[in-house]
């Protein structure tokens, strides 16, 4: 037997575990998340709202509708939110050539026990108003942020971007990975080392 | 060209967890490894050329997130390489044997040898998937035989 035989023998008892599959299924509904925050980049909860909820929202049988501003792509537009309550959306809005577009989807949460949450409504939109950064198909990286759209692409090195954003004279600090994530701070760049 | 996610978990899974246990050593950051990189290959847009390509974009992000998993200040319990051992099936004593002697390789000896020797890249496609030399490869991949060589003896031949 060779050394390669010898080695793939050894290493062929080592296996993920069996339930890998019931993960799979949490990962797509955690990922979605990820699908929202890519597709609608930015959302700015709308005055009203923060002014008064009870003037925002509108219960109905289907959940809770929201008016909201989103950002998408650092254009500005009016849309509904509607949370079921169980960690999920659906979302309408018009987009800049007049076609109403939809989009849905939702997440979960996982306690430090393991126990699986619903992502409420202000988890939601806390995670909506971060950065959204976009690969793509010509290989171009954009960071989009509010009414903010940067062309990045030049600007990674060693595989990692450091950008300072501002909004509302309120500066966030951004570390991005190229192709792995990003993490923010307000007070300094967070190193590479420190997030996945 | 994008395959669907839910094959290239039945595909790939194994080879990640055992690529990402080969560097972390913990079952359970292995399989958190895992799952991210599925995650991220789900949730961007990234399109590759051909499978080998995405075979060799998932092995890499997963070392990389296990290399992170090292990194990190708040390490999990991880059960010792003895007790995880004993869940594991060894077809013989002699790969129980191996497999301990190759965990016990540095880190960057131990992923050189893995991807040679489990997932059988050539020193140049070793380099491409570390984004380091394929002189540096070479070195690491000699000492990391040396040592195997000279921890099981005759039960690990010199094929250098």
């Amino acid at each position: 037997m060779t050394n390669r035989e010898k080695y793939k023998q050894a290493f062929s008892a080592v296996h993920a575990s069996d339930n890998f599959s019931l993960e799979a299924e949490k990962m797509e509904r955690t990922a979605k998340q990820h699908r929202f925050r890519t597709m609608a980049a930015v959302v700015a909860v709308c005055a009203a709202l923060v002014g008064g909820a009870a003037a925002a929202y509108a219960a109905d049988a289907g959940g809770i509708q929201r008016a909201v501003q989103v950002w998408i792509h650092g254009d500005q537009t009016a849309a509904t939110i509607q949370f079921d309550g169980n960690g999920s959306y659906r979302m309408e809005y018009t987009d800049g050539e007049g076609h109403v577009r939809h989009q849905s989807g939702g997440g979960v949460a996982f306690a430090p026990d393991g126990t699986e949450i619903p992502v409420s409504e202000e988890d939601l939109m806390a995670q909506l108003t971060e950065p959204d950064v976009q690969y793509e198909e010509d290989g171009s990286v954009w960071l989009h942020w509010f009414d903010q759209s940067l062309d990045i692409t030049d600007r990674f090195e060693d595989g990692v971007c450091y950008v300072k954003l501002v909004n509302h004279g309120e500066p966030l600090y951004m570390t991005v990975k190229y192709e792995n994530g990003y993490a923010t701070s307000s007070h300094k760049y967070v190193s590479p080392w420190e997030f996945n | 060209m994008k395959p669907p996610l839910k094959m290239l978990i039945e595909k790939y899974r194994n080879n990640l967890y055992t690529a990402a246990f080969n560097v972390c050593k913990s079952a359970q950051d292995a399989e958190d490894v895992v799952q991210d990189t599925f995650l991220q290959y789900w949730s961007q847009k990234k399109e590759f050329e051909t499978e080998q390509h995405i075979r060799a974009w998932l092995l890499r992000v997963a070392i990389n997130k296990a290399k992170n998993k090292n990194n990190t200040f708040f390490r999990r319990n991880a059960l010792p390489l003895e007790d995880y051992m004993e869940t594991l099936a060894f077809q013989s004593e002699e790969s129980s044997e191996l497999f301990e002697a190759v965990m016990k390789l540095p880190e960057k000896y131990r992923i050189v040898v893995h991807l040679f020797y489990y997932e059988d890249y050539s020193v140049k496609e070793i380099a491409d998937i570390l984004k380091i030399t394929p002189g540096n490869v070479k070195v690491r991949l000699s000492r990391g035989r040396m040592s195997l060589r000279n921890t099981l003896k005759e039960a690990w031949e010199d094929d250098e």
